[in-house]
């Protein structure tokens, strides 16, 4: 099958070559068409950097990022991303956030009102199309900009710890609905978590990062049944995955915290 | 009331009443005060006039309509000032906001303008523009310019730039990004500079009328000055102070529509 995203030896440096921060370094990964596949590493490690990359919201960096075989410049109709950040714009309702993506494309207002909505259904906020962000509780919202970034239709769709502030059993259940979503839309994805059970319950294949400089430590098969959910937590080959990844991330998690400790240790601050 | 504790803080209904009195109360006092010391003879009635004097003479003022002519002119300066600084003001703040270059070079600058007296620029105005309306409304449009593009440009800065990212990375023009994030996020603070360049405009306005014109405000202000017409003088500062009040307060009610307070 066609790879929809190649990542070839990409690394960046923050701020200028003799000090400056290396972010990541020399990162490579192939992604099938309708592949889903999770990243998950220390906090810090530059995650979100590569999705900047990709996206094409962060420049200056070395290697090369293809979409569908092409290498893009700058924004890219085909990339799309829910960040890790709140993101949902204040003024505007669900519906209008949502719309948003289509506006910007020059869809009528009739017929982005009505893919919209599709989306909104999709994520489960029916009844919420004239709610403002405010008056949403933290999950609601970051489903909206879930439902805004699948309204906007990218052929790959990165999603930055959409539940990152969420409880553990309303995360499970957007689990299973981000899975529902996939397997309707068959979009290309890739998740960031920090989440172990959820990267191999959502998962095709595992990325598992290092501490800084971020560097690809293994890539997991996931070699689970579909369609799963969260029932698949039971199987045990499940928690042959987790302990295999978690065996790799406690020795990076360990090491970042001793290195945070050590610059606390010398006066500096990190970040 | 449930609610007590968190409306504390805020004018609630019988607080609200509350202060209003205070501030009529101390509106009288000053004006009684003023009166006291007017009828006592210890100051000069021409600076002084009672407040009977000045009460008739804005009455009388109030009832003739060349007052209203001069009023329509001083308006006219001042509201097309505002127009023409205040749109200029937004275009060049959003445009300082935009670009990291044009806000290096130009910062300095705007930084060094914006509290200087504009008055100076005066008579390069009635040069340039000579002595009609032109430098009045030019006078106006400098002094409604500094504040919005101050204020444009600090509420550009001021933009979320987690929103900004989102609205690029769904592949928005710069056009697009200014008009669905900056735009709706500098609304208050453009508002609220807005209600602070109609004060300057109108001061700049009449300043440049005191200075040299046959129309508005300022010209009847200055009239009444040399004729030594003191009650009316007053009264048309009056006039002055309630047309600015008026305008204020339109503004802050269109500001609250967009959760300004
Ligand atoms: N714009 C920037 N300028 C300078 N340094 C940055 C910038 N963005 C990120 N960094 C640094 O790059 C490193 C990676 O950051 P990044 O946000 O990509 O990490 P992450 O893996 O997403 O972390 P988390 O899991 O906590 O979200 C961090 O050390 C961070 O301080
Ligand atoms: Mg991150």
């Amino acid at each position: 099958m066609a790879n929809d995203l190649e990542i070839r030896g990409v690394s960046k440096r923050y701020g200028d070559p003799p000090g400056g921060l290396l972010a990541i370094s020399d990162i490579s990964l192939n992604v099938q068409k309708g592949e889903f596949v999770s990243i998950i590493g220390p906090s810090g490690c530059g995650k979100s950097t590569l999705f900047g990359i990709i996206g094409g919201l962060v420049p200056d960096y070395d290697g090369e990022v293809r979409v569908g075989g092409q290498r893009h410049v700058g924004t890219h109709k085909d990339i799309g991303i829910v960040f890790q950040e709140e993101s949902t714009l204040p003024w505007r309702t669900v519906l209008t956030n949502v719309a948003l993506p289509l506006e910007i494309q020059g869809v009528s207002r009739a017929e982005r009102e009505e893919r919209a909505r599709h989306y909104i259904e999709l994520v489960g906020l029916a009844g919420f199309e004239n709610s403002r962000p405010v008056e949403l509780s933290g999950g609601m919202r970051q489903r909206t900009a879930i439902a805004r970034t699948l309204a906007f239709q990218p052929k790959v769709l990165l999603m930055d710890e959409p539940f990152g502030a969420l409880d553990e059993q309303t995360r499970l259940l957007l689990g299973d609905r981000v899975l529902a979503i996939h397997k309707e839309l068959k979009q290309t994805t890739l998740l960031i978590t920090h989440n172990i059970t959820e990267a191999v319950q959502l998962s095709d294949r595992v990325v598992v990062m290092s501490y800084r400089p971020g560097r690809v430590l293994r890539i997991l098969d996931i070699d689970l049944p579909r369609p799963r959910s969260s029932d698949s937590v039971t199987d045990e080959r499940f928690g042959r995955y987790v302990a295999a990844i978690w065996g790799d991330l406690r020795a990076e998690a360990s090491r970042g915290m001793k290195e945070a400790e050590a610059l606390r240790g010398t006066g500096r601050r990190a970040g | 009331m449930a609610t007590a504790g968190l409306t504390a803080f805020a004018p609630s209904q019988s607080g609200g009443v509350t202060v209003t009195m205070i501030r009529m109360l101390t509106l009288a006092g000053l004006l009684a005060a003023y009166q006291a010391i007017s009828s006592s003879g210890l100051v000069f009635t021409g600076a002084m006039p009672s407040l009977w004097a000045i009460g008739s003479a804005l009455l009388r003022q109030l009832a003739d309509a060349g007052f209203y002519a001069h009023l329509g002119i001083t308006a006219y300066e001042a509201g097309a000032g505002i127009l023409i600084g205040g749109s200029v003001g937004l275009l060049c703040g959003i445009a300082l906001g935009v670009s990291r270059l044009l806000a290096a070079v130009l910062d300095p600058w705007v930084r060094a303008l914006a509290p200087a007296p504009k008055i100076v620029f005066l008579p390069i105005l009635m040069v340039v523009f000579g002595i009609d309306a032109g430098p009045k409304i030019a006078m106006a449009a400098i002094s409604a310019f500094f504040p919005v593009a101050v204020a444009t440009f600090g509420g550009m800065r001021g933009v979320s730039p987690i929103l900004i990212r989102v609205v690029r990375s769904f592949d928005a023009s710069l056009l697009q990004l200014v008009r669905l994030v900056y735009l709706p996020s500098i609304v208050v603070p453009v508002l609220g500079s807005l209600r602070l360049a109609t004060g300057v405009a109108l001061i700049g306005a009449l300043l440049a009328e005191v200075k040299m014109s046959n129309r508005g405000l300022g010209y009847l202000i200055i009239q009444d000055y040399n004729a030594f017409r003191t009650a009316e003088m007053y009264a048309l500062l009056i006039s002055v102070f309630t047309l600015a009040l008026a305008v204020n307060a339109a503004l802050r009610a269109f500001g609250r529509r967009y959760g300004a307070v």
